[in-house]
């Protein structure tokens, strides 16, 4: 039996002849939808069919606890959202937090992969270390750092203070809410990108650097001109991965500040779910989903026309 | 300093810096269980030092709160999720992939356009749909929607395309038909694409939030994210109890971790693709 | 082969797991046989006391399965309990606060309680205090029960009141009924202490400067929405008149400008304050930090004749059944019964139980500081009806901000008054979605 491994299955651009010979006069129509079946109908049902339904929902005044569609409003909730003070700072927050989330994550999951590239022994503790608190469930996370935030008992303050520092209420004061979300934020995914990145490094040929090195290269330039340019593509794919969840953030904000405080760390999603579940106005919370997916859509397309520019290149 | 020692230097000072970072990063799991394992009483004094080390936070709440029940949902709901993307996955990229029929194209499209679109856009409608189906409060409601991944499909017909074809014209030749070449030779090769596909979705299930928290209100059978986040403010200041809860509920996923991590970091590596 | 393998492991997975919860995934229905669910929002010395109810409870009911659950407290609380109860698995019993519950009553969401049902518990309409009965009422018809009033009120240390000269010959507190009084009483307070005058949340906060200024301006008579929340009807000239007064403390140092909610417990409880402005659910607070202090009403600055202060009342209500089984609502109502009978528990805690039979007895005149403040029941101001109006609201989020704002000296009264004017009329006009 031909071994085969994930690592080639799994990276496109590898074509074989993607299909048998049909039988003579027919595709394969019958099989086919019979393997299709299970997944097109879950698809339709519980992907397609609700995304239709919200295009649709957004314009009417459907509420979530009278049946049916309610009132039409036209672009009525378009509207009002785009003009609502609540929807724009919402999507600031949002902004906001990716702003202060991305470049950490990138710039220091890099930094210490390299530095464990470098190191040959003890690899899989450092891989524990950082990839730990990844795979942790978001509920964890929040009440593990809640803990350490907590005012008077944290252990980031009680540190702090060792050095004579006093720290600041770090959830409850409105200008350091949203950076303690992202702090919490990067030791929690941070892991991720590590492991991308240290997976990069290790692809590149060792006799690139060995080369560099007999030129005189110091370690430093070697990071410049080989390190940096082979893992432009890698970078890419991190950087709109980030940008991409940083945009879907919710379960931070909802349970170590519930938006708070005073709305300052609400973001669009919770926006969402204020509206559409706790004042019940899901036709209203729809035309808001449908305008951050236009966001989304369009973060997508930068990646895209990125990624086809850089295939260029190379 | 020869360039040896100057390279020697500078990996000594990188192992240094890459220890203390991963000391640090360790830090926040650590202080929460050595939290959990003080007496409430003890934790109002910020310190690593425990005076009368107990159990009795675990124990606590075991008994106070839902948290076996919690367990026996999410490990529920995320199987029945990850079997199902497996599944209904592997077996559309299979026609996908060996199939030649009309719309095959079209067909991959709009399966990969999904994609694009992030769950969270659906919650509302979803949530409208699942009342109306009268499913709301059930593990359908959280499972269904998880299983049709367009991820798990490409990802399956990354495998299959990948797949040389000698082995499938043969058992043609011999009569088989699709579905037994599916069973006996496809699905046996694709246990890497299996052993992907069925841990993230398993992982991502398990801490999925947003959507369990709005379909599942009944605390008895909650996931874990969403019964730590539902009774999170019912500990009050008994913070030994709430960081005993922290842990029992990452223990399931730390296991998983630590059991198939080389599956989890190589398929990251692999197909740099997440959720 | 791998898919049997598969199969047969997340069988077993799932047969594991049905075992542990019972099947009550897989089905909406719900738990059957003698059971009673039941929902509440109380952490703290609240969740205490209502624990020893519960065991009350279950020992004088030993067939009847209570499962208590305590959520979050405020909108997550509201909106747990409206989702389950659209997806048709409500709890059997759920608190809510009185100014919420009418939302939820207009949402079609609370089974409504009838008159014979109720009699058949001996819960009538005569045996609650009137003013809270009243303010239950959707359309002349019961949908919950209240169970006590929970109004704002003032702590004061009695130490420093005694060396400040303001308790009279019985040692009481001589009441504070006109803002010269009242600032006066402050700035002696402080003069004792050499700290603070007196201590009120506005930093992080914003249920309490709702709640201080709701009290002033209530004296005052004014009113801040109208037509269910249509309507916005504040009333500038009282509005501003209750905004420069909050603002005065503040500014001639009688109340810091910034304190948070932990911060004035703290400093009141270490003697650094001779007046707290509060709920009075803190009294546990401070008679376990054994605080020599006493409790009464929050002083009639405005009021003149007619004395109006903050308040919300807890309730316990029945959340919209997917079968009206009298069973299960029956032993709902024998629940609610056993915590009015238990009112002298809850009452522990600093709250004024609308149960006459317990509130007109000598048992509760005994209790002080409790009694002392009794008679805010009747003179009780709530949030306005509308469907965002409520306690822990996205109403008292916005005026509770604004309000902040200005004791912290960081805006006007006036631009204060056009923001609380200008965001309650986005709410006024939307759409209601119920």
């Amino acid at each position: 039996m031909p071994h085969v491994t994930a690592e080639t299955a799994v990276r496109p651009g590898r074509s074989a002849r993607a299909d048998l010979a049909p039988e003579p006069g027919r595709g394969f129509g019958l099989p086919a939808a019979g393997f299709l079946a299970p997944f097109l109908l879950l698809y339709l049902l519980f992907i397609i069919g609700p995304a239709i339904y919200g295009l649709i929902m957004s314009f009417f005044d459907t509420s979530a606890v009278k049946p049916g569609l309610s009132s039409f409003a036209g672009f009525g909730n378009y509207t009002e959202a785009l003009q609502s003070g609540d929807f724009w700072s919402s999507l600031w927050h949002t902004m906001w937090f990716t702003i202060l989330t991305t470049p950490p994550l990138i710039l220091i999951a890099f930094v210490l992969a390299l530095l464990a590239d470098r190191v040959k022994k003890g690899r899989w503790f450092f891989r524990l270390a950082f990839f730990a608190p990844y795979i942790l469930p978001s509920a964890v996370v929040a009440l593990i750092w809640i803990w350490l935030y907590t005012p008077g008992l944290g252990l980031i303050e009680a540190g702090l203070g060792q050095i004579g520092i006093t720290a600041p209420n770090w959830l409850g004061d409105p200008g350091w809410a949203m950076p303690s979300l992202a702090l919490t934020t990067v030791w929690w995914t941070l892991g991720f990108n590590f492991v991308l990145y240290l997976a990069g490094l290790q692809e590149i040929p060792r006799d690139l650097y060995e080369a560099s090195a007999m030129d005189g290269a110091s370690p430093w330039q070697q990071i410049r001109s080989i390190t940096i340019p082979m893992l432009a593509r890698t970078t890419t794919l991190v950087a709109v991965l980030q940008v991409i969840a940083s945009l879907k953030v919710f379960d931070q904000m909802y349970m170590m500040t519930a938006g708070g405080p005073n709305f300052a760390t609400r973001s669009i999603l919770q926006y969402v779910y204020d509206e559409g579940f706790t004042n019940f106005r899901i036709g209203y919370a729809s035309a808001v989903s449908m305008l951050f997916f236009l966001v989304v859509l369009a973060v997508s397309a930068v990646w895209f026309a990125l990624v086809r520019r850089q295939e260029r290149g190379l | 300093m020869s360039i040896e020692t100057r390279v020697k230097l500078f990996n000594r000072i990188c192992a240094g810096v890459l220890i203390a970072f991963a000391l640090l990063w360790l830090v926040p799991l650590l202080w929460a269980l050595d939290t959990a394992l003080k007496p409430n009483a003890e934790t109002t004094r910020t310190s690593w030092l425990i005076e009368d080390p107990t159990l009795g936070a675990f124990g606590r709440t075991l008994r106070e709160t839902d948290i076996l029940n919690w367990f026996g949902s999410s490990l529920f709901i995320s199987t029945l999720s990850a079997a199902g993307a497996v599944l209904t996955g592997s077996l559309a990229a299979y026609a996908l992939s060996r199939m030649r029929f009309r719309y095959r194209n079209a067909i991959f499209w709009f399966v990969l356009a999904g994609i694009m679109i992030p769950g969270q856009v659906l919650i509302v409608p979803q949530f409208r749909e699942m009342d109306s189906l009268g499913l709301l409060n059930t593990f359908w409601a959280v499972s269904l929607p998880q299983i049709p991944t367009a991820i798990a499909v490409f990802i399956f017909k990354q495998f299959f395309d990948g797949l040389p074809k000698e082995l499938e014209e043969v058992a043609r030749m011999d009569g088989a038909g699709f579905l037994r070449i599916y069973r006996r030779i496809i699905m046996p090769l694709a246990r890497p694409a299996v052993a992907a596909v069925a841990i993230f979705t398993f992982v991502s299930s398990w801490n999925d939030l947003l959507w369990p928290l709005l379909v599942l209100s009944n605390p008895d059978i909650m996931t874990v994210p969403v019964g730590l986040a539902t009774v999170q403010g019912s500990f009050g200041i008994r913070y030994a109890d709430t960081m005993a809860s922290a842990i029992l509920g990452a223990i399931p996923l730390v296991a998983v971790f630590l059991l198939f991590q080389r599956n989890i970091v190589e398929g990251i590596a692999g197909s740099g693709l997440k959720g | 082969m791998t898919l049997t393998r598969r199969a047969l492991l997340s069988g077993g997975a799932a047969a594991a797991a049905l075992g542990l919860t019972g099947c009550s995934g897989l089905t909406p229905g719900r738990r059957t046989g003698g059971s009673l669910d039941y929902w509440n929002l109380f952490g703290g010395g609240d969740g205490v006391r209502m624990a020893q109810m519960l065991d009350v409870f279950r020992t004088a009911n030993r067939g009847v399965d209570l499962d208590a659950v305590t959520l979050a407290w405020g909108n997550p609380y509201y909106t747990k309990l409206s989702l389950a109860t659209l997806g048709d698995k409500p709890p059997d019993v759920a608190v809510a606060h009185l100014t919420r519950m009418k939302t939820m009553v207009e949402a079609g969401l609370v089974e409504e309680l009838l008159p014979e049902d109720l009699a058949r518990h001996g819960m009538t309409a005569d045996k609650f205090t009137p003013r809270t009965w009243q303010a239950g009422l959707v359309e002349g018809r019961t949908y919950a029960i209240p169970i006590d009033t929970h109004p704002f009120v003032m702590f004061y240390n009695t130490d420093v009141c005694e060396k400040a000269g303001l308790l009279d010959s019985s040692g009481a507190l001589s009441p504070l009924d006109t803002p010269e009084r009242f600032t006066d009483a402050l700035r002696r307070a402080k003069e004792v202490t050499k700290a603070q005058g007196g201590v009120v949340a506005i930093t992080n906060e914003t249920a309490t400067p709702w709640r201080i200024f709701q009290s002033l301006y209530g004296q005052l008579g004014g009113e801040m929405l109208a037509d269910e929340g249509r309507r916005v009807v504040v009333d500038e000239a009282r509005a501003t008149q209750v905004l420069d007064f909050l603002q005065g403390l503040t500014r001639e140092g009688l109340a810091p400008a910034s304190a948070d909610y932990q911060g004035t417990i703290a400093t009141f409880a270490n003697g650094q304050a001779g007046f707290f402005f509060q709920g009075e659910w803190e009294i546990s607070t401070f008679q376990t930090a054994k605080t020599p202090f006493s409790m009464t009403l929050f002083p009639n600055v405005f009021g003149g004749e007619k004395y109006a202060v903050q308040a919300d009342s807890h309730t316990l209500l029945i959340p919209r059944q997917p079968d009206r089984d009298p069973e299960r609502i029956d032993r709902a109502l024998l629940f609610i019964r056993s915590m009015l009978d238990q009112s002298k528990t809850w009452a522990e805690g600093g709250h004024v139980p609308s149960w006459l039979p317990f509130r007109d007895s000598a048992e509760y005149k005994a209790m002080t500081p409790q009694s002392n403040y009794a008679t805010a029941a009747d003179a009780a101001v709530y949030d306005p009806e509308g469907w965002y109006s409520g306690s822990g609201s996205n109403f008292e989020i916005i005026t509770g901000s604004i309000i902040a704002s200005v004791m912290a000296g960081q805006q006007a009264p006036a631009t204060a008054i056009a923001q609380i004017r200008d965001k309650l009329t986005n709410l006024a006009t939307t759409a209601p979605p119920i």
